[in-house]
């Protein structure tokens, strides 16, 4: 593994990190963020089978592992590669293949798409996990990819595209606005499944980008969770009774994640319960925590999923997962909490 | 109603077009709805709505784009994007030009093929398994389509 010397981390993400972790663990944790990550793609099985893409790639010299046994479509290169190789090759270019983070695929994996469902991926540039619900989905049932930013959603037209993604359709608006336009004007249309990977404040992408080094401030991690609280209560209304959604996020920060749900638990009531999302079994993950800076989560929490770094040689992540049990009597303010 | 920049094509509009391939490339049957958007591009849904329910949907939400991008009709034809020659690629029939294994990198490269192949017609552009868009023969050559995102780097 190549090392390269990242930006100077900011004193105060390090003290929460390591209050996040204990010692011989965070230790591990400052070493493996120096490694960039490994040069994960995932199989666009809507256009080649995993086995004709894997040998066709090692005819090119490549060597391909496939870590996770129940998922042959995550691959890995294991060789050196050229840099900037793998999106360059002609297999990329004809959208066989889509370069994406191991732990980026876990959000999709946990909620488990099907052909015929109709799935709301609300906040969804670049649109690795749109492309992903397309190929579990194989071009069946629908997928509302909307997206807030116009120059994302060129990126995410173009992902798609190359994809071969045909039951899509793309929208641009601000996630909760889209939701209460939907609400006020199709409220019998109901969705079976939500995917929110909400903005966040991206502390489990560091081996990925710099930008995350520069970026990270305080002051984002504190502000997040009102957007990412409003986001979801919105788009609880447009799910169907027993239809589920995946709150995920690419950081570490716990009032972005078990903070955040410990409160849609608290608003949302008896209307909706956490469920534990089934992972690749290969993987390590760890339980919601239970506590943060002397506030106390809902005990539930604890069935959310901690990805770190060190674990599995990723980036980290968050996942949770729901089940709408009924109707909320009364509605929702979805700046509660906020 | 708003005033919308995609037009779902009627079931008259859709059978001509199928008829297009069915002269041009031997394609018998096209499942889903086809989705008009700009400049006579066409795309492809294959998503379970149906056409009312997308013209509910397409009054009251800014629906960017539908589908993928399947074709685009050009002097009354059609030339097929990668996409589409991909989706197709069981049905295509006649029209196709196999690539040799280093016309398959100027191909992709963005170049056209300085060759005769006896035909003024579209063609299915092709090698192996791999279906690489729509190219238009001429006298001489046959132009490329390749859009720049997709093309390999010189």
């Amino acid at each position: 593994m190549s090392q390269r010397k990242p930006p100077e981390l900011k004193l105060l993400f390090l003290e929460r990190m390591k209050k996040l972790l204990s010692g011989e663990d965070f230790k591990k944790y400052l070493e493996i963020i120096k490694v960039p990550p490994v040069k994960s793609f995932r199989c666009n099985t809507l256009k080649i089978a995993p086995e004709k893409l894997k040998q066709r790639l090692e005819n090119k010299g490549w060597k391909i592992s496939q870590p996770w046994k129940e998922h042959s479509e995550v691959m890995i290169v294991e060789n050196e590669l050229e840099p900037g190789e793998l999106g360059r090759a002609l297999e990329h270019l004809l959208g066989y293949y889509y370069i994406q983070e191991l732990a980026s695929m876990l959000p999709v994996i946990a909620l488990k798409p099907k052909p015929g469902e109709r799935i709301l991926d609300l906040c969804a540039a670049p649109g690795s996990k749109t492309t992903q619900l397309a190929s579990e989905m194989k071009n069946k049932g629908v997928i509302f990819a909307n997206e807030i930013s116009l120059g994302r959603l060129r990126i995410l037209a173009s992902n798609l595209e190359r994809c071969g993604v045909a039951n899509v359709l793309l929208t641009r608006k601000e996630g909760s606005a889209f939701c209460n336009r939907f609400l006020k004007n199709y409220p019998e249309f109901k969705f079976d499944k939500i995917l929110i990977d909400a903005p966040c404040s991206g502390e489990g992408t560091l081996r990925s980008s710099y930008q995350t080094y520069i970026m990270w401030n305080i002051k984002t991690v504190k502000s997040l969770p009102r957007i990412q609280k409003r986001l979801f209560l919105s788009a609880f209304k447009l799910l169907k009774k027993g239809g589920e959604i995946i709150y995920s996020t690419c950081t570490h920060a716990p009032e972005e994640n078990e903070g955040v749900v410990s409160d849609i638990l608290g608003f949302l009531g008896d209307s909706i319960e956490i469920i534990e999302p089934e992972l690749p079994k290969e993987l390590k993950s760890r339980e919601g925590i239970l506590e943060w800076e002397g506030v106390s989560f809902d005990s539930r929490v604890r069935l959310c999923r901690r990805i770190y770094p060190q674990d599995n040689d990723t980036e980290g992540f968050f996942i949770a997962k729901f089940r709408k049990v009924r109707e909320l009597e009364g509605g929702i303010n979805p700046n509660e909490g906020s | 109603m708003r005033e919308s920049k995609l037009k779902i094509l009627n079931e008259e509009e859709k059978k001509q077009f199928i008829n297009k391939l069915k002269e041009q490339f031997g394609i018998k049957a096209l499942d889903g709805l086809l989705v008009q958007r700009n400049e006579g591009k066409i795309y492809l849904f294959t998503g379970n709505l149906n056409k009312e329910e997308l013209l509910k949907l397409l009054d009251f939400l800014d629906i960017d784009r539908i589908g993928v991008y399947f074709g685009k009709i050009q002097n009354d034809k059609i030339r097929l994007s990668i996409e589409g020659s991909q989706l197709l690629k069981d049905q295509i029939s006649k029209n196709i030009y196999e690539l040799s294994e280093n016309e398959v990198f100027e191909w992709m490269k963005g170049q056209e093929l300085l060759i005769s192949t006896g035909k003024r017609d579209f063609l299915i552009m092709k090698s192996g398994d791999d279906f690489l868009g729509t190219g238009k023969a001429s006298e001489n050559k046959i132009t490329n389509f390749i859009p720049k995102a997709r093309r390999l780097k010189k």
